[in-house]
């Protein structure tokens, strides 16, 4: 018993880092309405800074005092400062923290201020995916070194005795300073005008204007306390941990969430006990599983207290949405336009025509890089359907084809036939997206996004992570009808032109099944609820099941795309499947135009390792990291400029220019 | 006439304020009720709560005899209760004719695998062209909400409520923002539906309309039903005067 309480005031550390990650939530949405997906993110960038900063060795040559700079084009890093100590360095990251929240809000989320919720939320994650893709590249290229930082504690490493239990002493002061900072904040907030004016701004911008600030200065100002927070806590956590890197830490966000949705957005004394809480109960969480040996070796190690933010952000969602919204809530938003496909048997046609005329005559790096478009053009319809028809934001599309994959292929390892094991696979993909659609229902917006984030992440912990998945290799080849549908070989062979027409023929049905859906009265009644939940409602529409059913096709469509998979895979990795390839196909489809069919071509199209890669001459890691970061760039200029995408802004220029 | 509406004890509370206070009224088959108030007396509220959009109402309503409490917002409409919004609320992404055609069709469960076939199945046979005439639209079912004007993205509105086939339509202000013209057409286009076998609720503030159409009228004044019977009557109520005509004549 006694060890458990050691974990639970061990876990008072992590603990603190979530509630002031958390708190940071809170600032950045009081004051710009926004949830900051990319709050870990722009943590974890500072403390590359600074632990860049203090990267040198006491006893050797080098100077230390490399600032990263986190932009594309610029050197990866400039030096300003021999042998920085920890206070100079410090400063400067704080500064820099700072001058990065002034530049998110004043470039980023300044002019979104009135734009859709949809437009806001793809916005922060394409902040996220820029600074978590160019960090990458920071970090593993060119010997930026970053990789070999050596991570020191800022904070006393010695241990408090406590009956039994040994618990770091560092956990209590960080407990302390998460305190100090909520206490500190409620204060300013409950008696300074800059408080006063960010909860009226919060309430309504008009409120702010009253009290003589102006909204703009507020947004500047949370945003930069909020970006120093982040830095802090990233830099506490990563010094405690020895573990600092790119994606996971950027996916701190995730926890953070969890607290700043329990304590409701607002407050900071329950922000602060939620993210206390939820550091304690993972710590006891971690030793409860490794203790707990009755538990099926199908979970990974260390996944239930990754799955556990999660849980706590499906429950705090459900128990707060409601079926309907409210009249208050109703906000005209402006959402992307969907135009009526028309003749889908010619393009669908002639497109798979002549991608298919690709995979006969090209070379083997060719026929990969269609196949792969093609894969990733499915997954990408699995976005239109769901975010672009029926206007519920999912994170978990990429989630739901790694599951689809990974099933498959070990049913198929295990010895099952070909059409059934994909079969199986899919089928498990879609009983899981109902699933997650089932909190769905009650939720919309930002809401959503972070549920479906959530889960994500959850699927990824508890799933992809597993022994039972892990590493499977050699999936028997498929033969339908006697042909040999493999895509696998060797030399010139390899990747064979069968699998890619195979691959060709389901986008191709699923693009028309989907082109006929929305033309048809299911697909009217989609749009009608992403216009408009309560006019749906009372023009007789079930709007929980129209939904669920959204869910249902576009969970289909996106285990298609892992099914092909894991027949497209030498070895299926759970690396595949990351949150981030999600948010990168989400990027791309939302660049195309995520509302029509030509988006979800287009993100195949442009998708990593798909035609366009081959087109610009193959991609080795780095390029397709550029790629990465450059279209989480362009997702944020998309999402300000022009909401509707990219190819409905197109097809304006052409009738204008035909008009003119 | 028969009672088509009977709505008894209904009450809606906000926090610690009671929007809809104990209101019991009912609509007579056939006929055309108005629902008068100053702003804030509760009249969207009542609606609101009608249609099954306040889940803590409270009381009992009956349409036709069979009782509606515990549905859900649209399998009230699909039990036959139309209604249209103070700001109309059209599904922009639609024609007019599509609008309509989503309140029209009843989807069954297999709907879906038919429509991912046979896209143009499903609107087959579906009539929403007696809608369309009812509130001489046939010549807009083309257009998409945003060309329209005002005056006419509210017949829209009342349209899409009539495209279900309800039995009682509730209309929350259809002639705000028309012009005189506007609503004289309105008038005479309401006052047609109870012969298509369609009552009416009507809530709105013109209350040379609500005279000309209504056969009775309901007066609400801080939740409450201070005023209820034929049209004359409560015209000539001295209660209804002092809360609410008083200032106006």
């Amino acid at each position: 018993m006694s060890d458990y309480l050691q974990q639970a005031l061990t876990g008072l550390g992590s603990g603190a880092v979530i509630a002031v990650l958390a708190i940071g939530l809170v600032l950045t949405f009081r004051a710009s309405n926004v949830i900051n997906l990319a709050h870990g993110a722009m943590g974890m960038y500072t403390a590359y800074v600074y632990f860049g900063l203090r990267n040198f060795d006491l006893a050797g040559a080098d100077r230390g005092g490399d600032l990263v700079l986190p932009i594309i084009g610029l050197p990866t890093s400039v030096h300003i400062v021999d042998r920085p100590t920890v206070v100079t360095a410090l400063l400067i990251s704080l500064v820099v923290a700072t001058m990065l929240g002034l530049v998110v809000y004043g470039f980023v989320f300044r002019p979104l201020r009135a734009a859709p919720p949809l437009a806001r939320i793809v916005a922060s994650l394409g902040v996220f995916l820029y600074l978590q893709s160019v960090m990458q590249l920071r970090v593993t290229a060119d010997g930026g070194g970053a990789a070999a930082l050596q991570l020191t504690s800022l904070l006393p490493d010695g241990v408090v005795h406590l009956g039994n239990a040994t618990i770091p002493t560092a956990s209590f002061v960080l407990a302390g300073l998460a305190i100090a900072v909520a206490v500190g904040l409620a204060l300013v907030f409950r008696f300074t005008r800059f408080g006063l004016a960010t909860r009226a701004a919060a309430e309504h911008e008009k409120g702010a204007v009253l009290t003589g600030l102006s909204p703009d200065r507020l947004g500047y100002l949370n945003w930069a306390i909020a970006s120093v927070l982040a830095g802090l806590a990233v830099i506490a956590i990563a010094g405690m941990s020895s573990k600092l890197d790119p994606i996971d830490t950027s996916l701190l966000v995730v926890p953070a969430l969890a607290a700043a949705l329990l304590g409701g957005l607002n407050g900071f004394a329950a922000t602060t006990i939620a993210g206390l809480a939820i550091g304690m109960s993972q710590s006891v969480l971690s030793t409860f599983q490794a203790r707990a040996l009755w538990l099926p070796d199908f979970l990974p190690k260390g996944s239930l207290r990754e799955a556990l933010p999660v849980i706590l952000i499906l429950v705090a969602i459900t128990v707060r949405g409601s079926h309907l919204p409210t009249r208050e809530s109703i906000i005209e938003t402006r959402l992307p336009a969907s135009p009526t496909p028309h003749r889908v048997f010619l393009w669908a046609g002639i497109l798979t025509a002549a991608a298919a005329v690709g995979l006969l005559t090209l070379d083997a790096q060719w026929r990969l890089a269609i196949v792969v478009s093609t894969i990733a053009t499915l997954i990408a319809l699995s976005s239109v359907v769901l975010t672009g028809y029926v206007g519920q934001i999912s994170l978990a599309q990429y989630a739901f084809a790694g599951l689809a994959a990974f099933v498959t292929a070990r049913l198929a390892v295990d010895g099952l036939g070909f059409p059934w094991a994909p079969m199986l696979g899919v089928a498990v993909a879609v009983g899981v997206g109902i699933l997650v659609g089932i909190p769905a229902v009650r939720v919309r917006g930002m809401a959503l996004a972070i549920a479906t984030l959530g889960a994500a992440v959850a699927i990824e912990a508890l799933v992809f992570a597993s022994p039972t998945f892990f590493g499977i290799t050699g999936v028997p080849r498929p033969y339908l009808f006697g042909i040999d549908l493999g895509f696998l070989s060797t030399g010139a062979e390899n990747f064979r032109a069968a699998f890619g027409l195979f691959a060709l023929g389901v986008l191709a049905v699923s693009m028309i099944a989907v082109a006929n859906l929305r033309r048809s009265p299911t697909g009217l009644r989609w749009l009608a609820v992403r216009s408009n939940e309560r006019a749906a409602a009372a023009a007789g529409i079930d709007v929980s099941n129209t939904k669920l059913l959204a869910f249902a096709v576009s969970s289909l469509l996106s285990g298609l795309g892992g099914a092909l998979l894991a027949y497209e895979s030498p070895a299926l990795s759970p690396q595949q499947f990351l949150v981030i390839g999600a948010l990168a196909i989400l990027a791309l489809t939302y660049l195309g135009g995520i509302a029509t069919l030509s988006g979800a071509l287009l993100a195949g199209v442009l998708a990593s390792g798909g035609i366009v890669t081959r087109l610009q001459g193959g991609a080795t890691g780095d390029a397709s990291s550029y790629q990465f970061a450059i279209s989480g760039l362009v997702l944020v200029v998309v999402a300000i400029l022009y909401p509707d995408g990219i190819s409905i802004a197109l097809r304006r220029g052409v009738s204008r220019w035909r008009r003119a | 006439m028969t009672a088509l509406l009977e709505v008894a004890g209904l009450r809606v509370i906000f926090g610690a304020l009671a929007a809809v206070d104990d209101v019991s009224f009912s609509v007579p088959n056939g006929g055309i009720m108005g629902l008068i108030g100053p702003n804030g007396a509760g009249k969207t509220t009542t609606i609101d709560a009608l249609c099954g959009f306040l889940p803590n109402a409270v009381g009992s309503i009956r349409l036709d005899g069979v009782a509606l409490d515990g549905l859900r917002a649209h399998q009230r409409a699909q039990a036959g209760l139309g209604r249209t919004f103070q700001a109309v609320e059209l599904f922009d992404d639609l024609s007019v004719r599509e609008n309509l055609l989503v309140a029209a069709i009843r989807p069954r469960w297999w709907s879906p695998f038919v429509d991912a076939v046979a896209p143009r199945r499903g609107t087959r046979g579906v009539n929403v062209d007696d809608a369309l005439g009812l509130m001489d639209l046939d010549d807009l079912a083309d257009a998409r909400p945003t060309e329209l004007s005002h005056g006419q993205r509210q017949l829209v509105g009342v349209a899409r409520a009539l495209a279900g086939r309800p039995r009682l339509v509730l209309l929350d202000e259809p002639a705000a923002g028309l012009d005189p013209a506007e609503t004289a057409l309105l008038g005479r286009l309401l006052a047609s539906l109870p012969a298509a076998g369609v009552s009416v609720l009507l809530v709105d503030h013109d209350m040379n309309l609500m005279l000309e159409v209504c056969n009775e009228i309901t007066v609400l004044d801080f939740g409450r039903v201070i005023a209820s019977g034929p049209t004359a009557a409560v015209r000539a109520d001295p209660a209804v005067i002092a809360a609410y005509l008083g200032g106006e004549s």
